[in-house]
């Protein structure tokens, strides 16, 4: 990927209600490479997440995404930017029933207002191995393939970001290996930076950076 | 069409919740707007009866009866006038055309009226089968008569005095049928229509007995002037001017025993009588649709509080505030059309049953829904304004769905 970005974190603060909950002192990520963010629980992992995402305060530090400074971005364009240029897995997983597997991972762009490729969304659920639900209720699938849905979700829009919030809590080795091999992937395949919020030690000695999150004083 | 799915997927959550809440929008609906249907059936019937009548000159007596009874065919008469005083007036030079009308019999609940070819014009019959009569005792039948009583062409039948069944039979003085009018969709629809002479003849016959015509005046003076069966029952006057409603009543309210009665006067205290009734139930209407409201208003709000979960995803996949409210609109929208076309259905079905019902007694008017138009479009307009209406907070909650709260 060409001017593929770089993620660039110092003394980020993240906040909620106001207050401050947890501080990130330094994280570069490269073009493709995947990040650990560790910490113990408690110790504010998801927040430091939700303000890389705009969906939590920042109060302090600097976040910039290549050339983008991320802490200037106003909430129109941190909308824009999520849509764009985001992709985000959550803990848990998060899939609208009532649509199609095919439906929710076009929500991606839908969300974003942005036209939706249904044969890009296709060709990503095939290569998740669920070429074949694609047409299923979202909410008959197992949780697992779920899981692989939001990351194809999270891919569809080729994001220059992806934060994934303990993607592979409650997965057993084998379904743990699959989503993080899926993530580590995708971020490689685009050029994108891949930020993981974990404390599964299954995942400890696989980042190419690891970053602690402190609780904010 | 994504946000569609994604809004029928809403609304597929609760499919019972959203079952009641536009079912209850549908009845507001149909009640408001079959009774503004019927208002409008009514009042277009009276007006194609009334064909431009301005006055109606007749015996004293109650003037909505009056015009009740010679311009729609729907109450007794209030008595007869002399021909001379209806000659005077129809040579006034106030007057356009002057039609008199004689009745007082019927045949099989059907009113015979003895009138002047221009009371066809006025609604302009004209015969489908057969001619218009020539001679006394020739009469022709309106189209719902034809319909309804089975009386064909050349069929001879026998008038009873009265508009009520089991009056006395005119037997020495039966009518043939010679016509069979068009439907005109107005009052002569449902009339035995013959010569003015056909019913003075029988009156003639008969004037021994005119004691006991419970439709008759009281005689008094006609009587000491010799039985003359002479008389009309109405006399249907347009004027040529609008000098016209400013003299004509007056110089008639001067005549002794007769009175003038203006339509739509008499139409307009009507309506004011039955308005109240109806007012009633459009208010039971409106409370309906009122209810129908407020309950969409709980029912989004619960929807929505249910989905904070899938409103977060929204967000934090890139929804701005405004997608959201966008949904919780586009969903009230869809659900209010959804009530308010229900509504329309129900309205109309209404109707059509009123009119099958109206069409089976020959007594009333037959009353047709008008064809669907600004009315309907008002109604689905209502419905689904109200249900917009109604989401404007529940959308605003929505908007404000917090991912970090609802997805850490």
């Amino acid at each position: 990927m060409i001017c593929s970005p770089t993620l660039e974190i110092e003394e980020l603060t993240a906040a909620r209600n106001g207050t401050a909950v947890s501080t990130l002192r330094r994280l570069h990520v490269g073009p493709g490479q995947t990040a650990l963010l560790v910490g113990p629980s408690g110790a504010g992992k998801t927040s430091t997440l939700l303000a890389l995402a705009g969906l939590a305060q920042i109060l302090g530090g600097r976040a910039r995404l290549g050339d983008a400074e991320l802490t200037a971005l106003g909430p129109r364009d941190w909308d824009r930017f999520r849509a764009r240029q985001l992709g985000f897995v959550f803990q848990d997983i998060h899939l609208v029933a009532g649509l199609s597997t095919l439906d929710n991972v076009l929500l991606g762009c839908f969300a974003g207002g942005l036209a939706g490729d249904r044969v890009r969304a296709e060709a990503l659920l095939a290569d998740l191995g669920l070429a074949e639900k694609a047409r299923r209720p979202a909410e008959r699938l197992s949780r697992g393939e779920a899981q692989r849905v939001a990351v194809a979700r999270a891919m569809l829009n080729n994001p220059r970001l992806i934060l994934a919030d303990e993607p592979t809590a409650s997965l057993d080795d084998q379904a743990c290996e699959t989503v993080f091999e899926l993530l580590r992937g995708a971020a490689r395949a685009t050029g994108a930076a891949l930020v993981i919020a974990t404390h599964d030690s299954r995942l400890r000695a696989r980042g190419d950076v690891v970053a602690r999150v402190e609780p904010a004083r | 069409m994504m946000l569609l799915r994604l809004v029928l997927a809403f609304i597929g959550r609760r499919p019972l919740t959203w079952a009641f809440h536009v079912l209850t929008l549908a009845v507001g609906v149909a009640i408001v707007l079959s009774l503004l249907l019927v208002d409008r059936a009514v009042e277009a019937r009276f007006a194609r009866d009334l064909a431009g009548v301005d006055l109606v000159i007749g015996a004293k007596g109650s003037p909505l009866q009056l015009v009740l009874s010679a311009v729609f065919q729907m109450d007794a008469p209030t008595g007869n006038i002399p021909i001379a005083e209806a000659e005077r007036f129809s040579r006034n030079p106030l007057v356009r055309s002057a039609i008199p009308l004689a009745m007082g019999d019927s045949y099989g609940g059907v009113r015979i009226v003895g009138a002047t070819r221009d009371y066809l014009d006025l609604y302009g019959a004209a015969p489908e089968e057969g001619r218009l009569w020539a001679r006394p005792m020739e009469a022709v039948i309106g189209a719902d008569v034809a319909r309804r009583q089975g009386l064909r062409l050349g069929q001879s039948f026998v008038g009873s005095h009265g508009f009520a069944p089991g009056g006395e039979r005119h037997e020495q003085a039966p009518y043939v049928v010679v016509g069979v009018l068009k439907a005109t969709g107005a009052v002569v629809d449902r009339l035995i229509i013959t010569d003015l002479a056909s019913v003075w003849a029988i009156h003639g016959h008969d004037a021994d007995r005119d004691k006991h015509r419970a439709d008759e005046p009281e005689h008094g003076d006609h009587e000491a002037e010799g039985h003359s069966s002479r008389e009309v029952t109405a006399l249907l006057i347009r004027y040529r001017s609008a000098m016209g409603a400013v003299v004509l009543p007056g110089q008639v309210r001067r005549t002794p025993d007769l009175q003038a009665a203006a339509p739509p006067i008499e139409l307009a205290r009507l309506f004011s009588l039955l308005g109240s009734g109806l007012d009633l139930l459009r208010g039971v209407g409106l409370v309906v649709v009122g209810l129908s409201g407020a309950g969409f208003f709980v029912g989004l709000i619960a929807a929505v509080s249910q989905r904070r979960r899938d409103l977060a995803l929204l967000r934090a996949l890139g929804a701005s505030p405004r997608r959201l409210l966008s949904i919780v609109a586009l969903e009230a929208a869809l659900l209010g059309a959804a009530g308010g076309l229900m509504g329309i259905l129900g309205a109309r079905g209404l109707m059509a049953l009123l009119s099958v019902a109206s069409a089976r007694g020959l007594s009333g008017p037959i009353l047709t829904a008008p064809p669907p138009g600004g009315l309907e479009v008002m109604a689905l307009a209502l419905a689904t304004g109200l249900a917009v209406i109604a989401a404007i907070l529940p959308a605003w909650v929505a908007s404000r769905a917090d991912p970090a709260k609802e997805l850490a």
